[in-house]
């Protein structure tokens, strides 16, 4: 318990205010003072590789989705040739939002409403009022803001540091580390998959209140009776994602991951015999949950909109087959969008307290939600404010 | 004539635009004609060069209007007055172009520089 009691010190809480079995969380500040929103957004959403768009909601040349990634909205789009790319939603004349939308699809190119400045899908500038008369103004130097874009999983990650860490470090390892390799979630060719359903919700949550509530399985056999059903360790409150390439077992007498433990649907092809009757749960940091089983996979994108609200947007992906054959998936879904809805409501109801002079220096971890301390020191780090005071 | 470029620097589906007063673009469609027009819109400067060739239409870049390069026509607003065509000679692989005798409709704010 050293580790503990030494987090405890260094987040300013002395040893002795602390029994051994718990360590401390953030300070309720942490989840509701802007200038700490403010530098999450610059250090840790601006600077790392964010989950951002399923590649396969891009249909064709042209379309775009905007996303929110720290203050920035980002355009991300399929180009002429049918490669990915990222902009910043900023008209390079005088600073006009181009895309107002949160998807669609332009046929040739992104103009700004304002004065009409024309980009092509590549982002160079390619036509404005008068640009004939100006000679001097280099259309790829005046083209949309470039951000880095790499595709992994079926999804679009796109970094807006000027110079990203590898995605290999910086993302993979954080699968690879929690599922022991790679081929652990390549085995699930989640790429292949198709969308069966995606549900948005609006949470009124600080983001990193959703993310600990993920990583913590303390709460689920009050909250998660279905989901408890179906994985009866969760009821131990042990958290799956503690030990490396672990994956919570189906209950005795349940065939499927499904809100009835009835039968899901066909099994994806790759799945292993080991992962075969079990739930991965993962975080990859900063945004991004996956959720695998044998049959489909939930993944989880947020997109922390303000100290106090995150949207979560959240895919189901089966089959491609089992989608296109109009395979009942009403089962497969409604279990994790009952999860879903029990965790966002449960951190609805912490958000308002954070504020409260009895969370000023915050609540305690227990020995089940310890690794949760990994997490705070991460964000601290990220920070780089040093401790808590 | 005005010697536009070799012919083989302007490939099926792709314009040039001559700096000429008022300038004139010339397009190589992708069933291998050429046509000449004038560059500029007649609703706003903006050049057609730069837009969007089909066929034997160019839509104007920024706002949409179209015009037939055979006849100079305009399909529909915010472009009104049609553009000039210009005849386009061949001549030991050169492009040529003759400019029409007709004044330009060039669009408010701009002038040609001999006017």
């Amino acid at each position: 318990m050293a580790d503990d009691a030494d987090r405890g010190r260094r987040r300013g809480v002395t040893t002795s205010s602390l029994p051994p079995s718990v360590i401390a969380t953030l300070p309720g500040t942490y989840y509701t003072d802007e200038n700490v929103f403010g530098l999450e957004q610059a250090r840790i959403f601006e600077s790392m590789w964010f989950c951002a768009v399923r590649a396969a909601d891009l249909t064709k040349p042209g379309a775009f989705r905007t996303v929110q990634i720290g203050r920035e909205s980002v355009i991300v789009s399929r180009s002429k040739d049918g490669s990915i790319r990222a902009f910043l939603n900023v008209c390079r004349h005088r600073g006009a939002r181009i895309c107002t939308e949160e998807s669609g699809e332009v046929r040739r190119a992104f103009q700004c409403p304002y004065h009409a400045w024309t980009y092509d899908l590549d982002g160079k500038l390619i036509a404005a009022p008068n640009l004939s008369r100006m000679p001097d103004i280099d259309r790829v130097e005046f083209g949309l803001v470039k951000v880095h874009v790499r595709e992994w999983l079926g999804y679009v990650w796109v970094c807006l540091a000027d110079e990203p860490r590898p995605f290999e470090e910086e993302v993979q390892a954080q699968v690879a580390g929690r599922l022991g390799d790679l081929d652990a979630v390549h085995n699930y060719g989640i790429e292949n998959l198709a969308l069966g359903r995606r549900i948005v919700y609006d949470v009124k949550a600080n983001w990193k209140l959703i993310v600990e509530n993920f990583m913590e399985c303390y709460h689920c056999a009050t909250i998660h009776p279905e989901l408890t059903e179906v994985l009866p360790e969760f009821a131990d409150g042990l958290a799956t994602q503690l030990y490396v390439g672990h994956g919570a077992e189906f209950g005795e007498g349940v065939e499927g991951f499904t809100v009835d433990g009835s039968a899901g649907v066909d099994r994806i092809p790759g799945v292993s015999e080991t992962q075969d009757r079990r739930y991965y749960g993962l975080t990859v940091k900063p945004t991004m949950f996956l959720n695998l089983v044998p049959d489909h996979v939930i993944l989880h994108r947020m997109f922390p909109l303000a100290v106090d609200r995150t949207i979560v947007e959240c895919d189901w992906l089966f089959r491609a087959d089992v989608v296109e054959d109009g395979r009942d998936i009403e089962p497969s879904v409604e279990l994790f969008h009952r999860v879903n809805v029990q965790d966002f409501d449960a951190c609805e109801r912490c958000q308002p307290a954070m504020g409260s002079r009895a969370y000023a220096r915050g609540g305690v971890l227990v020995p089940t939600e310890h690794h949760i301390g990994a997490f705070h020191e991460w964000v601290l780090d990220r920070l780089g404010t040093g401790q808590p005071t | 004539m005005i010697p536009a470029c070799p012919l083989a620097a302007l490939p099926r589906g792709e314009a040039i635009r001559l700096d000429a007063d008022p300038p004139i673009a010339v397009f190589h469609t992708e069933d291998g004609e050429l046509y000449a027009i004038d560059d500029t819109c007649t609703h706003q400067d903006a050049s057609l060069a730069d837009g969007w060739l089909e066929g034997c239409e160019v839509e104007c870049p920024l706002h949409a209007s179209r015009f037939d390069l055979r006849t100079g026509q305009v399909d529909a607003p915010p472009a009104k007055a049609p553009v000039r065509t210009h005849r386009v000679v061949v001549e030991d692989g050169t492009v040529y172009v003759e400019p029409s005798d007709l004044p330009p409709n060039l669009p408010p704010g701009v002038r040609s520089r001999s006017a």
